[in-house]
């Protein structure tokens, strides 16, 4: 399958285009899943296919759940809310085209989720470990915008990373 | 096809409280109904509990939560959320389902009670429980139970 950008910028015209064409946008993976006892929090690890650019992203406890049972490919003996996020869109026959992380201020981090329903396409405003749990649910890709790749301080956090023990990545690092 | 009405054996109940269980780490909805004669508590997860809390206390949180984003969908797909039911109970796991309208065709939706109660919240639209459900709680004197609950520790 291939994901091009130009999905993104259809419905734009020709000065809307050029403005938006430098905002590039990598397709990121999950890599993992890292408990961060510092901030009592975890860290979600997506990176990029040949492993040059990554991106962190802090989530409580519940949305890491939502994570990590996704990655494992854990069916819950009842929906939990991202499955029922999906049944809701499959009921209607909407489909999750991609995610895209798009922004970082402040330490939140920002996102998309564009959809299809009916021929349309619609583009909903969420957090980024909302969409990273339907992504994963639904085998959408997902995306990061350049500019949030190089807002975070990327030195810093590699060094961070390397100091974790293997098993910190526990079986999750696949 | 005409708007799916709620069954007469449907009692509409609303969320009175959400307590912590110190015991557990559980939070335990409590559902009262009208006037209410009848209690029903359920026992969810901390953060289900908390997202339940949230929709109670109209809190608007600076990103969409979950269920606010259920919510969008239903907006961007002009979905109505109706209502949601308390269904069953099967060995102390409640069921749920969300009742949605698209264009005049009625849908339902599997649902945790957590959910089905946070999302209805978050759309202000009304909770039933069957009155199968009601009569199946398991300890008689449960009004009591949570009373004694709620002396030591009162959600403000």
């Amino acid at each position: 399958m291939e994901f091009g950008s130009a999905r993104f910028r259809c419905h734009l015209d020709e000065n809307q285009r050029l403005s938006i064409i430098p905002a590039m946008i990598t397709q990121m993976r999950v890599k993992g899943l890292i408990f961060d006892p510092y901030n009592n929090a975890y860290i979600v690890v997506l990176r990029d296919e040949d492993n040059t650019d990554m991106l962190p992203i802090w989530v409580g406890k519940s949305e890491a759940s939502a994570i990590g049972l996704a990655i494992e490919n854990v069916t819950a003996p009842r929906p939990m809310t991202h499955d029922l996020m999906k049944s809701f869109l499959d009921v209607f026959d909407a489909k999750v085209i991609s995610v895209v992380i798009t922004d970082l201020n402040d330490n939140t981090y920002y996102a998309k989720i564009h959809l299809t329903f009916e021929d349309s396409e619609y583009t909903v405003d969420s957090r980024p470990s909302d969409a990273i749990a339907l992504a994963l649910r639904t085998s959408a890709p997902i995306f990061a915008s350049e500019s949030v790749i190089k807002k975070q301080s990327s030195d810093e956090l590699e060094q961070w990373l390397e100091n974790l023990k293997p098993e910190d990545f526990g079986k999750l690092d696949s | 096809m005409a708007p799916m009405k709620p069954d007469l054996a449907l009692v509409e109940v609303k969320v009175k409280q959400v307590i912590e269980d110190s015991s557990t780490d559980t939070k335990i909805v409590v559902l009262k109904n009208e006037d209410g004669s009848e209690t029903l508590p359920i026992w969810v997860g901390a953060s289900e509990g908390q997202a339940i809390r949230l929709a109670m206390d109209h809190a608007v949180s600076p990103r969409p939560m979950s269920h606010d984003l259920i919510r969008s969908f239903a907006e961007h797909l002009e979905v109505t959320i109706q209502h949601v039911v308390l269904t069953d109970v099967k060995s102390s796991t409640y069921y749920a389902t969300i009742h949605l309208t698209s264009k005049g065709v009625d849908r339902t939706l599997d649902a945790r009670p957590s959910d089905a109660i946070a999302l209805a919240l978050r759309a202000t639209r009304p909770i039933y429980v069957t009155r199968d459900v009601l009569g199946r709680r398991t300890a008689a004197n449960l009004d009591a139970w949570v009373a004694k609950l709620e002396t030591k520790n009162i959600e403000t």
